[in-house]
């Protein structure tokens, strides 16, 4: 009795170490057949492992130095779909730069700032940043693997500042994940099995490499953006967070390094909260929480010298300018930059 | 907290470590506590609602035996409180959209309140647990129990607290007041179905369920890609969900529990009978015996058994969302159900036996099973008529291809599924043990394979996990 309880025992342990010990020592054997080539450090080490990045774009900065823009836009969809940037050209009588990211958060809106706008030396008046609720002080919002890439085109080798910040604000079980990425070098096993898995499904229909090539791209331009259906649950699902905490989070975002560096620069930001989808007859209603916090961000960057301008609220932006969830319809952009302007036309004279 | 995190697994081996240190008394407070932890770990306020429900059940049945001329009153209680939490966080902006869109077809302009708040994970599972209890003590086949503690282990219990299987109470609470022993070899089988539900979430799920979220993003699907992407969506939400099961009942295992089975390879059920007995087995239990069975069952005629199958399949849709695209797919698999009995008399009993027609059933009721899921995933009804309407004719070229692709990609990804299905069922074909072994093999050549299958699954894990992380589909529900 007692030895059969030994014996299972026994293989209860060894099971376990074996299921430890099997990646420890295939993924050498597969990393070794993969290229073999090191991955340089990325620039955010406190969150990933290293990893293949995107290329800087460091054509932005060319492009800005030559536009010279008078006004310079940042943001993800929330702005893409409400700025119609030749009508507000019009308006302001300068070229306006748009440098906007779908699918981006703030830490993209921090190095497009930094790497961008102010690393081309231009002097616009002012620096528009489109953000909904707590977006600014939401350092991680959008920064998990499905977004982070973005990221790359905005980022120089090395970040140290908002890595410090990443560093502040991830949970210390997550560098489980990081000394594992890092000591399995499992982005360059991903890197040679992706593309194998992702292949074979083409290589059993089309035989032709050639054929193949351009069939994969034609499939995924039919799977894009342009064919997606209004992505109402997705932007709704971008809720109120529970723990709403201004002055909690607000040493730990990137809020205070964009305002510094502006500063320096001499440019002026102007943070535009984007009304929510409101509903047919009220704007969309927002919890006291949601309310102290706005009104805590709002004190806190006009004492830093940056202007704050907030959608909500307005009676002209109404549920028939709203395509799905927080979108603007196309034929709504032109109203929604001439109201814009007329809000903000102190500034922009 | 999720089973899929860090968070999870340095929990677990905390509560594990602790747990077999301790007497029985306190190992049952440590899971009442490590528990409300685990269902409190990113919303606290859930606690209220489920240590509400607790204590209206204990006293409710308290109640029944201790004044059984009011039993029917404390069973009231028991079921208006429970359903009525289900209700209000559930189904209140359903109900608000359904009479605000009635009013506005007769010309009332209304804009009915809608109630931002979460819907607390899990309430669906835990309400009909709770409900099992009191109804068993109210019809006399459970006792009441004395002790509050062991109900509320009993409610919350974590391993399976979020998404099942739902547990009766005839079934499980004897386990929480017995005393418990660790098995090496119960905790060896645990470690196993935990490595495979990991792997079945974050290797096959995840990764079939962004193909199943690219198609149903599409606004335009042409026939070849729809279906590509109803396939995938089916083995999504298996995989996902047999997944959640199987690390449920390997940790439990790990503390000397045995939760009961809740999926039977149900891609093989040759009708829609066999399927609802190999697809979440402990809800459609539930809601045969607390509605099926009560509502008269197949008692009264074949009439009054096709409304009981349709009632029970309605609510049965109902419960998995506020939606009405769950009430369809609930109402197709009842009326699924009433045509093929009525079918069934058509083909003589000795033909349904024979085994050459297992492989035209399979496939037909898999084609039959994708529909549902079709309505299942569909959320908007003109969707629905607009994927049904659509044709394999006149698609081009590069959309056949595109289907194609996708389904080869989702066939890809699920054929270790397919493998263990087809394993168990062929054993079970030859009337052998429930999973054959081809060869004998000595005790630790079986660890050293089982080792290296586990170890596999872990670098499989490490290496193909999706990057986009989905939640467990059922927690919605």
């Amino acid at each position: 009795m007692a030895s059969s309880r030994a014996r299972a025992a026994t293989g209860l342990i060894t099971l376990i170490v074996l299921t430890l010990i099997v990646p420890v020592i295939i993924t050498p054997v597969i990393n070794r057949w993969t290229a073999g080539r090191s991955l340089p450090p990325t620039y955010l080490p406190a969150l990933e492992g290293p990893r293949e990045r995107g290329a800087f774009q460091s054509i932005r900065v060319t492009e800005l130095r030559y536009l010279q823009p008078g006004y310079v836009v940042i943001g993800d969809s929330m702005a893409g779909t409400r700025v119609d940037e030749r009508r507000l050209g019009e308006l302001a009588g300068t070229a306006i730069a748009p440098l906007l990211q779908p699918g981006s958060g703030s830490a993209f809106w921090y190095l497009a700032l930094k790497n961008w706008v102010i690393a081309s030396g231009i002097k616009p008046r002012m620096v528009f940043v489109f953000f909904r609720d707590t977006n600014l002080t939401d350092l991680m919002f959008r920064l998990d693997p499905q977004f982070r890439w973005s990221l790359d085109l905005t980022a120089l080798e090395r970040e140290e500042e908002l890595n410090a910040v990443v560093a502040r604000r991830i949970r210390p079980l997550h560098r489980v994940h990081v000394f594992l990425d890092r000591s399995m070098a499992v982005d360059a096993m991903r890197r040679r099995l992706e593309p194998a898995v992702a292949e074979w499904p083409a290589e059993r229909l089309i035989p032709s490499r050639r054929r193949r090539t351009e069939f994969m791209s034609l499939m995924n331009a039919r799977l894009g953006f342009d064919h997606l259906r209004p992505m109402t649950a997705a932007d709704i699902q971008f809720d109120d967070a529970p723990d709403i905490d201004f002055d909690g989070d607000v040493e730990d975002s990137v809020l205070p390094l964009m305002l510094r560096d502006a500063r320096q620069a001499g440019l002026t930001l102007c943070f535009v909260r984007v009304q929510r989808r409101p509903t047919a007859h009220r704007p969309p209603p927002q919890s006291r929480e949601l309310e102290t916090y706005v009104a805590t961000l709002r004190a806190y960057v006009t004492e830093r010298g940056a202007i704050f301008h907030d959608d909500t609220g307005d009676p002209v932006l109404t549920i028939d300018m709203y395509e799905d969830g927080d979108h603007l319809a196309r034929h709504a952009r032109r109203q929604y930059t001439e109201n814009l302007y007329n809000r903000l036309r102190p500034h922009f004279q | 907290m999720i089973f899929h995190s860090l968070d999870f697994i340095f929990f677990f081996v905390a509560v594990t470590a602790l747990y077999w240190t301790l007497p029985h008394r306190a190992q049952n407070i440590l899971l009442f506590i490590a528990s409300y932890f685990f269902y409190g770990f990113i919303h606290p306020w859930f606690l209220i609602l489920i240590a509400t429900s607790t204590v209206i059940d204990y006293c409710a049945a308290r109640g029944m035996e201790a004044y059984p001329q009011y039993r029917k009153r404390f069973l009231w209680l028991s079921v208006i409180s429970n359903f009525g939490m289900l209700g209000f966080f559930k189904y209140f902006n359903f109900f608000v959209e359904n009479v605000a869109a009635t009013l506005n077809v007769v010309g009332l302009a209304v804009d009915g309140p809608v109630l931002r708040i979460l819907l607390p994970v899990g309430i669906s599972f835990y309400t009909f647990q709770a409900m099992s209890y009191t109804i068993d003590v109210y019809r006399g086949e459970l006792r009441a129990r004395r002790s509050l503690l062991d109900l509320a282990v009993f409610i919350s219990f974590f391993p399976h607290l979020v998404a099942g299987p739902i547990q009766r109470a005839s079934y499980l609470l004897p386990q929480v007041e017995s005393r418990r022993r660790f098995v090496a070899e119960k905790a060896r089988s645990g470690f196993i179905l935990i490595c495979w539900g990991y792997f079945k979430k974050l290797v096959i799920a995840d990764n079939v369920g962004i193909i199943a979220n690219k198609v149903f993003a599409l606004a335009d699907p042409t026939f070849y890609i729809l279906w590509a992407g109803v396939f995938a969506f089916a083995i999504q939400i298996y995989a996902d969900f047999s997944a959640y099961t199987d690390i449920a009942r390997g940790t439990s295992r790990w503390l000397g529990f045995e939760l009961t089975e809740n999926f039977d390879h149900p891609y093989l059920a040759r009708s829609p009978a066999d399927f609802w007995r190999r697809w979440n087995i402990s809800l459609s239990t539930w809601f045969r015996d607390y509605v099926y069975i009560p509502l008269g069952g197949s008692r009264g005629g074949t009439w009054t058994w096709m409304r009981n199958v349709l009632i029970t399949f309605l609510l049965s849709g109902l419960w998995h969302g506020a939606s009405w695209n769950y009430v369809l797919w609930g109402f197709y698999h009842g009326v699924l159900l009433v045509l093929t009995r009525a079918g069934s008399f058509a083909v003589p009993p000795a033909r349904r036996a024979q085994s050459w027609i297992a492989v035209p059933q399979i496939a037909g009721m898999f084609v039959l099973t994708l529909v549902g899921w079709l309505l299942f995933r569909e959320t908007e009804l003109s969707g629905i008529v607009r994927a049904l309407r659509l044709s394999p004719l006149g698609v081009s070229e590069l959309d056949r291809q595109t289907g194609a692709y996708l389904f080869l990609l989702a066939f890809l990804y699920s054929i270790p599924l397919w493998m263990q299905s087809f394993w168990v069922e062929i054993g079970r074909a030859r009337q052998t043990a429930p999973i054959p072994e081809p060869i004998e093999l000595a005790p630790w050549s079986r660890m050293a394979l089982q080792g290296l299958a586990c170890g596999l699954a872990l670098a499989a894990i490490l290496v193909f996990r999706s990057r986009t992380s989905l939640d467990f589909i059922y927690f919605q529900f």
